[in-house]
């Protein structure tokens, strides 16, 4: 019997991520064709090019050297990543609201570190041949300092994506511990039981305060514009992915849109109370919500200029402030 | 506005841009020397593209060398033709009839139009707003057409030569008839821009106070062209050229120097241009459109200034039976280049290309002349 | 038509290089790619800026002395396949600027592109048009598809 049960919950959990993953793959299609497309008044890629034809292309690309310190490492940061999202979409199913230690919201703040440390080491492990490597004579006679020391450019978004670990996602992070205000407990069974009792947290005062912290850092940690400053384009180019090519790019282009999923699913686990799970017809909520934050950073991002410190900061102030009212008003 | 001073001794390390980056568009090397993220000073390297278009020209015939001029830059290719036929005017006294200079000032106001949509959407690229960006090239686009359709392509389409203008640039009645409506076409989607930009008060708090370059300092760079009447000093060489004496159009200068008031300095001059070309459609002299009754000498050596949509050209040569002998251009962006390394001090690095860009670089005009020491 | 052929007719990133050319040619081809007039991404073309995501190598202007050396290295940054795409009659031939005088070849001009990387297409013009860019970039499909 109890056999049974774990091989049925295991079951239903792969079932779920596998579902969750194939819509994932469509999200980055649609934000880029419905949203940014539309609003650009063109017509734009076809929805499945940019989040599933991409990634199988690089699939059969050939495996180039990158040009890195550490090649081993570098090539496994991007699975690093994609176990990472994938564990916390784990998390947020309801079979493993049995296992404490991973469906707790400590649990989930963790992952989420691991995946912004693996930008800093990305970045930091990046040596492309756009900026320093590029074969041109500009160190000669009659230039200006000839013995600086010379960066990358991925070595400055290394050091921009520690700045965004020290302060950039606390928005984010604060919004999760918003509904441990209301429920009393870290644990995303306990936080679901009591928004089955008592409503959606969404739909307090505290709890919408929260949901707009969210969608700001949900915005930050996936590095969309204006939040992008760690690959943004007229600076670093890609940033920390600039050296992945062929199979690790794909991942790349994969666990982006998983993200963007995964945090979706948080989202309505932790605000709706509404966990994924493929063997209810509840997990339409979970897509829809997905769906609505997508087009809604799709739409603001087609608005905004990319941020410098000078704007970052205050944003951030304030969503941090506005957070950290979200939870007081909880805790009242 | 306080001086800003390049701060060489707190340098903490120096990152290379180019010679290939998505915020230029052309070739050139950028090595940006920081502290904590801040530019504290900026070098450009130039060269890259040096194709040697004056050696070229030497010993041309001077027909021929008009022509090989349009070919030092593909953004302002008319103004250089033009150019280039206006040093020889002057030199072989050749009169220009009516009809011919209205036409050119019509290419020349059409050539600013699209040179500086092409710096507006370049300019939002850079700061990634990549929808005002989208906007302005499809803005842009309306002016190529009419590009293409009086010079016969869209990018290389010069239209002047010695004497005139080509046959091929008269315009008929369509022809400006088409013009007239696409000018309201674009006063309509430039209006719709501009009131869109300065609502957006995210963009305007981004780019205010970016890259400054003080009226002071600009004055002592030499800064030429927009650039420097963004700084306040209302310097226009339209205003000393004969072609431009029979039309009504205002100088437009901006006080701050920055990245908005350049932004806006092309807004506002694309207005501006707008009514010169509704001028000279209403008022197209009839007559021919090149004077061939002329007579080749031998000259001294001539120089001819204009203002091109980037600042001022100068063309010089002198003629030596019926070739072109000491040919020297300057192009605007030679003047600006220490504008552009100025201008990125004392800002973010994500600012240092837009500080760049705000200067309207076009450095395939600039490398001509140098000499490259290979080692 | 197999999978990988599948998915590479429907994501082909093109980078650009510029290697001192008239500017007009760059212009046009960002143009190309960019403004919603012409629209590359609705053929699943997209620009990209990195020369490890690229398939496609558009290479205009005719190689100048100092661009020689980055355009072999941002060529040899690309995984394979990959193609380039000549465009522009200066990537072509050398354009005015390699042809002087005669039979004196400028000395400043490395090109034609040839002469420095293998090139798959060529897309004449002077400037190139928008619309032959992506004429060019859709003649590579069969070659690029039925590669390794």
């Amino acid at each position: 019997m109890f056999k049974s049960t774990i091989l049925y919950s295991v079951i239903a959990v792969i079932l779920t991520v596998l579902v969750c993953f194939i819509i994932s793959t469509l999200l980055p299609g649609i934000e880029r064709k419905y949203v940014h497309a539309r609003i650009q008044q063109r017509i734009g890629p076809p929805v499945t090019s940019p989040g599933i034809m991409a990634p199988i292309k690089f699939l059969f690309k050939e495996n180039v050297e990158v040009s890195s310190p550490v090649p081993g490492l570098y090539k496994a940061l991007p699975i690093v990543c994609f176990i990472v999202v994938l564990c916390v979409l784990i998390a947020l199913t309801p079979y493993s609201f049995a296992i404490p230690a991973l469906s707790s919201l400590v649990a989930i703040v963790g992952f989420l570190k691991v995946e912004e440390i693996c930008y800093v080491l990305m970045g930091a492990l990046s040596k492309s041949v756009m900026s320093v490597k590029m074969p041109f004579p500009d160190v000669v006679k009659g230039a200006a300092h000839l013995n600086t020391t010379r960066s990358f450019i991925e070595d400055i978004s290394a050091r921009r994506s520690l700045r965004m670990i020290t302060y950039g996602s606390f928005p984010l992070y604060l919004a999760l511990f918003a509904p441990v205000t209301a429920a009393r407990s870290i644990f995303l069974q306990d936080i679901v039981q009591y928004q089955h009792v008592h409503g959606p947290f969404l739909f307090t005062i505290s709890g919408g305060i929260a949901a707009i912290v969210f969608f700001i850092g949900y915005m930050i940690v996936l590095n969309e514009y204006p939040f992008s400053i760690i690959k943004a384009k007229c600076d670093v180019i890609e940033g920390p992915y600039m050296e992945y090519a062929a199979k690790y790019r794909s991942i790349i282009f994969i666990t982006r849109g998983f993200l963007m999923f995964t945090l979706g699913a948080l989202f309505s686990v932790l605000f709706i109370g509404i966990p994924p799970n493929i063997l209810s017809p509840s997990i339409l909520i979970n897509i829809v919500v997905t769906l609505i934050f997508v087009l809604m950073m799709g739409i603001f991002s087609a608005f905004t200029p990319v941020f410098t410190n000078r704007q970052l900061l205050p944003s951030i102030l304030g969503a941090t402030l506005l957070g950290i009212l979200a939870i007081v008003l909880g805790l009242l | 506005m306080d001086e800003k001073v390049p701060r060489s001794n707190i340098i903490e390390t120096e990152i290379p841009l180019g010679t290939v980056h998505p915020a230029a568009l052309e070739p050139y090397r950028v090595r940006l020397f920081v502290e904590d993220e801040i530019v504290q000073e900026a070098e450009i390297t130039i060269g890259v593209n040096h194709r040697g278009i004056e050696r070229i020209m030497e010993g041309l015939p001077v027909e021929k060398a008009n022509s090989l001029t349009e070919k030092i830059c593909g953004i302002c290719s008319n103004s250089h033709v033009w150019n280039s036929c206006r040093t020889a005017e002057i030199g072989l006294d050749i009169e220009i009839p009516e009809r011919a200079r209205y036409i050119r000032v019509i290419m020349g106001e059409l050539e600013r139009l699209h040179s500086h949509f092409l710096y507006l959407a370049h300019g939002c690229e850079t700061v990634a707003h990549e929808t005002f960006s989208m906007r302005v090239f499809y803005l842009r686009e309306i002016v190529m057409e009419l590009l293409a359709m009086i010079g016969g392509n869209r990018v290389q389409y010069g239209c002047s030569v010695l004497g005139g203008v080509r046959p091929r640039c008269d315009l008929d009645e369509a022809k400006l008839e088409r013009l007239k409506t696409d000018m309201d076409k674009i006063e309509e989607g430039l209006n719709g821009f501009a009131q869109r930009f300065l609502a957006d008060s995210i963009l305007i708090s981004r780019v205010t106070g970016v890259g400054v370059i003080p009226q002071k300092q600009a004055i002592k760079l030499a800064v030429t062209g927009p650039t420097l009447r963004a700084t306040g000093v209302a310097r226009d060489l339209r205003t000393t050229m004969f072609e431009y004496d029979d039309f009504d159009y205002n100088i437009i200068t901006q006080a701050d120097g920055d990245v908005k008031s350049n932004l806006l300095m092309r807004v506002l001059e694309s207005f501006e241009s707008i009514k010169i070309i509704r001028q000279a459609i209403a008022n197209l002299p009839e007559g021919s459109l090149v004077n061939r009754d002329w007579e080749m000498f031998d000259t001294d050596i001539i120089e001819s200034y204009i203002e091109v949509p980037r600042g001022t050209l100068y063309h010089s040569y002198a003629l030596e039976s019926g070739r072109v002998r000491h040919c020297i251009i300057r192009t605007p962006s030679m003047a600006n280049i220490g504008a552009m390394q100025y201008a990125c001090i004392g800002d973010h690095i994500t600012d240092a290309q837009l500080s760049i860009v705000q200067c309207d670089p076009c450095f395939t005009c600039t490398d001509r002349a140098i000499e490259i020491i290979r080692r | 038509m197999g999978i990988k052929s599948f998915s590479r007719a429907r994501a082909i990133h093109i980078m650009l290089v510029y290697t001192g050319g008239c500017n007009g040619c760059d212009i046009e081809i960002v143009n190309a790619v960019l403004s919603p007039r012409f629209d590359a991404e609705q053929y699943k073309v997209f620009l990209t800026w990195n020369p490890r995501e690229a398939d496609v190598l558009v290479v205009t202007g005719p190689v100048t002395h100092l661009n020689r050396k980055p355009l072999e290295a941002i060529y040899e940054a690309i995984p394979e396949p990959k193609l380039v795409v000549a465009a522009g009659s200066c990537a072509l031939m050398g354009g005015v600027y390699k042809n002087i005088h005669g039979d004196i070849p400028s000395e400043e001009i490395e090109g034609p592109v040839e002469n420095v990387i293998p090139v798959a297409a060529k897309v004449p013009g002077c400037a190139v048009r928008p619309q032959d860019v992506l004429a060019g970039v859709v003649s590579l499909l069969p070659t690029l598809l039925n590669a390794d």
